[in-house]
């Protein structure tokens, strides 16, 4: 059969028409992907900025922490070991030397202990410097100063020797923990406080439990009372990890915090 | 005088011009060479005319010649468009060679009289799997381009259409070079090249628009 002339320009024409149609295609394609790579990458943008955002105002939470332990800590015990001084001093009788000697010394003692408590105290105000010393040494650092205050029984076992330093995580991971703790001093009327933290395959597991009056988790959240609670279980997911409250009235609570490290 | 303006000629012209005004102080040499490629298109072009309707020869030997440049200037572009993201030196070495090869292969075996068809549809071919390859390396780059005004995205684009559409009259090419369409004053094929050429020069022209743009606010910010 032979093809006639407007036949083959009509094969070529459509065949050529299919030729440019295919590019415009592929261009129009490479223009969307590129457009939700920019979306994509917008997203992650935010994402970090918002983790940013968040691990800032947890250093800025540790501090004020700590600022407020050094306050209680200033009114406490440095100052009563002050107030202790000046009354030794005051009540010494130079015509009794041998009293005054000995009130001296006791002066002395107390302004010896006064001057290591304020220098644990300097160590304590810079909220950096606490994490700087790790993750572990930190939560170790904070579990003595709550022990000093002999209000709760501290029973404290960690698996863990190191860990790898995280800067960003380890500072979140700290304030959570800071956060349950302050938790449990304000609201549990808790006797003892169990601290367990482990690291198993990548994975941080920090439980804190203690055998205060509990609380109803779901009525809370219900009843929108819970922001503190809202706010670990946001801080928790933001570096991928999870929480979870085992808790039910009269029966203490134990908090697990499980973080991909 | 009127002869030489074609659609073919006044496109070329007005890219050549546009590249001028562009890229003349562009800082990538690639890019400049692109006048100098324009150029060599052009008096091509002009050649061609010149040789068909003034000394009624045949201008294929002409059009064999500058098969060499395109084939050298285009594989050099896109190894330095690839080089942002890899470097693909032995690629360019294996394709020149492999060029080479076919190239005076065929001019032989046509003992230098006709067009070199069979190079041509494999270096339209190895050009479309580069445009490809230059899409794939965007997408899988983690970097945003802003592609509307990037210009090797438009190019590419503009190789890849040309390139592209141009398949079907290569494969068509010993058919297309004898025939004539009553209704048309020239053959398809050269109807098919005219349409490509604009939408081929139409691109590198907005490439080297954004080209210049891109210098220009570079600049201001330094």
């Amino acid at each position: 059969m032979q093809i006639s002339s407007k036949e083959v320009f009509f094969l070529i024409s459509l065949i050529t028409i299919i030729f440019l149609i295919a590019p415009l295609f592929m261009i129009a394609y490479v223009s969307l992907y590129n457009r939700r790579k920019k979306k994509h990458n917008e997203e992650t943008e935010s994402l970090k900025k918002a983790f940013e955002n968040e691990l800032l105002r947890s250093q800025m939470e540790v501090q004020e922490q700590t600022l407020k332990t050094v306050a209680s800590d200033l009114h406490d015990n440095i100052g009563q070991l002050l107030g202790l001084t000046i009354i030794t001093l005051s009540s010494i009788n130079i015509n009794d030397p041998a009293k005054a000697k000995e009130k001296i010394a006791a002066a002395e003692d107390l302004a010896k202990r006064s001057v290591k408590e304020l220098r644990a105290l300097s160590r304590l105000l810079d909220g950096e410097e606490l994490i700087s010393r790790g993750l572990i040494g930190a939560i170790a650092f904070e579990l003595d100063w709550l022990e000093k205050s002999q209000l709760f029984k501290i029973r404290y076992h960690s698996s863990v020797k190191t860990l790898p330093a995280k800067a960003g995580k380890e500072t979140i991971i700290f304030r959570l923990f800071q956060e349950t703790l302050h938790n449990i001093i304000r609201h549990a009327k808790a006797l003892e406080i169990i601290i367990n933290l482990e690291f198993i395959n990548d994975l941080l597991i920090l439980s804190i439990a203690d055998d205060g009056i509990g609380f109803n988790f779901t009525e809370i959240k219900k009843l929108h009372k819970g922001m503190g609670l809202q706010n670990i279980q946001k801080r928790v997911a933001m570096i991928g990890g999870t929480v979870s409250f085992d808790t039910a009235p009269g029966t203490g609570t134990k908090t697990t915090i499980t973080i991909p490290y | 005088m009127t002869l030489y303006f074609t659609v073919n000629t006044v496109i070329e012209f007005f890219c050549l011009l546009i590249a001028c005004l562009c890229l003349y102080k562009d800082r990538d040499p690639i890019w400049r060479l692109c006048i100098l490629y324009l150029l060599f298109t052009c008096a091509t072009e002009v050649s061609a005319i010149h040789i068909r309707k003034v000394l009624n020869q045949s201008n294929l030997p002409l059009y064999n010649v500058f098969l060499l440049i395109e084939c050298g200037f285009i594989s050099t572009f896109f190894y330095y468009l690839y080089k942002r993201y890899v470097n693909k030196t032995k690629w360019l070495m294996v394709w020149l060679s492999v060029f080479t090869l076919l190239f005076f292969g065929e001019l032989m075996n046509n003992h230098f009289l006709s067009f070199t068809f069979k190079t041509a549809s494999v270096l339209s071919l190895v050009f479309v799997l580069a445009s490809l390859y230059f899409y794939y390396l965007i997408l899988k780059d983690e970097k945003f381009e802003r592609l509307y005004n990037y210009a090797p995205f438009w190019w590419v684009n503009g190789t890849l259409i040309f390139y592209f559409g141009s398949t079907s009259t290569n494969i068509f090419f010993d058919y297309l070079i004898q025939d004539k369409i009553s209704n048309f004053a020239h053959s398809i094929r050269y109807i098919i090249f005219n349409i490509l050429n604009v939408l081929l020069y139409c691109c590198w022209s907005y490439a080297f628009l954004c080209k210049y743009l891109q210098r220009k606010s570079s600049s201001s910010l330094a």
